[in-house]
């Protein structure tokens, strides 16, 4: 069967109210000015015919786009399913009406915590209050709400009392991802990666909630690869079903590829989305499993995880081609076990927000230099 | 927590769309967080998910329409359903 992209992530903007540590924003951003409204449009029909049937407004923070409405009715038109994925600070009523009517499907809202100090301390900003109020107007409207904590040392002792805010706004769906360690979450990998024990513990906690709320609320808990023994089948394979539009049109496999150096993407203002999908050599470079090395070649499981993550590979090993490191048959797995074990010793409450200052670097926002807002 | 009877009457969940794939012409569930394909005996159960009938009318129609034993039926309906009720899929009312 032909590979056809499914789902489109359109990142509107790098540009955000929230500095969270674990950001999966570049680290570098890309040089460019954002994509228009009329270019938007015309990614989100190309995207259609291509056989996209759902797609997510990301970013940074997608409200910081003053025309999010019309690119909203323009993927709508397109016939997309279209999925909000916001800090949801900014997110007042009559803009959340404006999308309503122009068709907006899903809204997911992401919380840092369930307890307000540490969330604004986590963002870096004071945006916990903010969010419980937007959610709730979220709800008022009639629109299905997905909440999205992405968990780490420093917040996932809490997991209980995180579940019981979802449940109590009346959440659909609750996200509970680990961090994944690359970008910015990567320069803080050694404060945010929990421990053994807690991963075992939440996901304990997180299976028994799941039962508890059948029929209630869906739960999604993923563990991070650091601790298992096979790697995740990223993207569900390069190029298989994903596609990535960033804030300045690069076309991404997987919306973290540009910190793979040595893959040029390209972009929606030069060529048309389907070359892109079909012709372009950064969407061919891991299709398929021609590209693998041993012991990927030979391993029943190529078609089950593709190797993994590249941009794992390629920060790990420096190869972008090489077996994902967080697989137990990598040659490189090493360099994974010794640094997980690095941070067994560290006690989680030693390194909780009341009881010593964070030593994180926060995601910064492009400068004026890079990104220009349209 | 509500759980599956005979008089529950099942429908699509908050925000669950239940579409033709134009590029495949098969049905796909389309919800917020991704795509589902749906294959043909879930495509039967399915577009009698509207809110009005109740399971055991669900579980007579597709005997009758395919010709099936009712306890087989039951067993593929209730199956069916639980996987979707646990992602959010269906929502059950009564």
């Amino acid at each position: 069967m032909k590979d056809r992209p499914y789902m489109l992530l359109a990142e509107l903007t790098y540009g955000c109210p929230l500095h969270c540590p674990y950001c999966s924003n570049p680290v570098q951003y890309p040089d460019g000015r954002e994509l228009s409204t009329r270019e938007w449009g015309r990614v989100f029909a190309e995207a259609s015919k291509l056989g996209v049937l759902h797609v997510g407004f990301s970013g940074g923070e997608p409200l910081l786009r003053p025309d999010l409405p019309e690119l909203v009715a323009a993927a709508h038109a397109a016939g997309l399913y279209t999925n909000l994925i916001t800090s949801a600070v900014g997110l007042r009523k009559n803009r959340a009406l404006q999308m309503r009517e122009a068709g907006l499907d899903s809204v997911q809202i992401s919380f840092q915590s369930d307890q307000e100090p540490l969330a604004n301390q986590i963002a870096g900003a004071s945006a916990h209050a903010t969010k419980i109020e937007a959610a709730k107007m979220v709800r008022e409207l009639g629109f299905p709400l997905t909440v999205n904590v992405v968990l780490h040392r420093l917040n996932i002792d809490q997991l209980e009392r995180i579940i019981s805010l979802a449940e109590g706004l009346e959440a659909e769906r609750l996200e509970l991802a680990n961090a994944q360690y690359y970008g910015w979450a990567f320069q803080n990998r050694a404060a945010l990666l929990p421990t053994r024990k807690q991963i075992a513990w939440a996901t304990g906690i997180a299976a028994e909630q799941k039962k508890r709320l059948l029929g209630k609320m869906d739960i999604l808990f993923v563990t991070p690869d650091y601790y298992t023994e096979r790697p995740k089948p990223c993207m569900n394979g390069w190029g298989r079903q994903f596609m990535t539009v960033n804030p300045v049109g690069d076309v991404l496999p997987c919306p973290a590829a540009s910190a793979i150096s040595g893959v040029r993407f390209d972009n929606v203002r030069k060529r048309p989305l389907d070359w892109i999908w079909d012709q372009s050599e950064s969407f061919n470079r891991f299709r398929g499993t021609e590209w693998m090395p041993a012991p990927c070649r030979d391993c029943s499981f190529r078609e089950v995880d593709f190797g993994g993550c590249r941009c794992q590979a390629f920060l790990i090993t420096g190869d972008a081609s090489a077996t994902d490191p967080a697989c137990s048959l990598s040659p490189h797995r090493e360099k994974l076990t010794t640094f997980v074990e690095s941070i067994q010793a560290v006690h989680p409450a030693y390194s909780s927000a009341e009881q010593r200052p964070l030593r994180l670097s926060f995601r910064q926002n492009p400068t004026d230099r890079k990104c220009h807002t349209a | 927590m509500m759980q599956m009877d005979e008089q529950s009457r099942p429908e699509l969940a908050r925000g669950v769309r239940l579409r033709n794939d134009p590029l495949t012409g098969e049905p796909v569930l389309l919800f917020p967080e991704g795509v589902l394909p749906v294959d043909e005996t879930m495509y039967a159960i399915l577009r009698r998910c509207n809110g009005d009938l109740t399971l055991t009318s669900i579980i007579r129609e597709l005997a009758e329409e395919y010709d099936i034993d009712p306890q087989t039926v039951r067993q593929d309906v209730c199956e069916c359903l639980t996987q979707l009720r646990e992602q959010m899929l269906i929502a059950l009312f009564k």
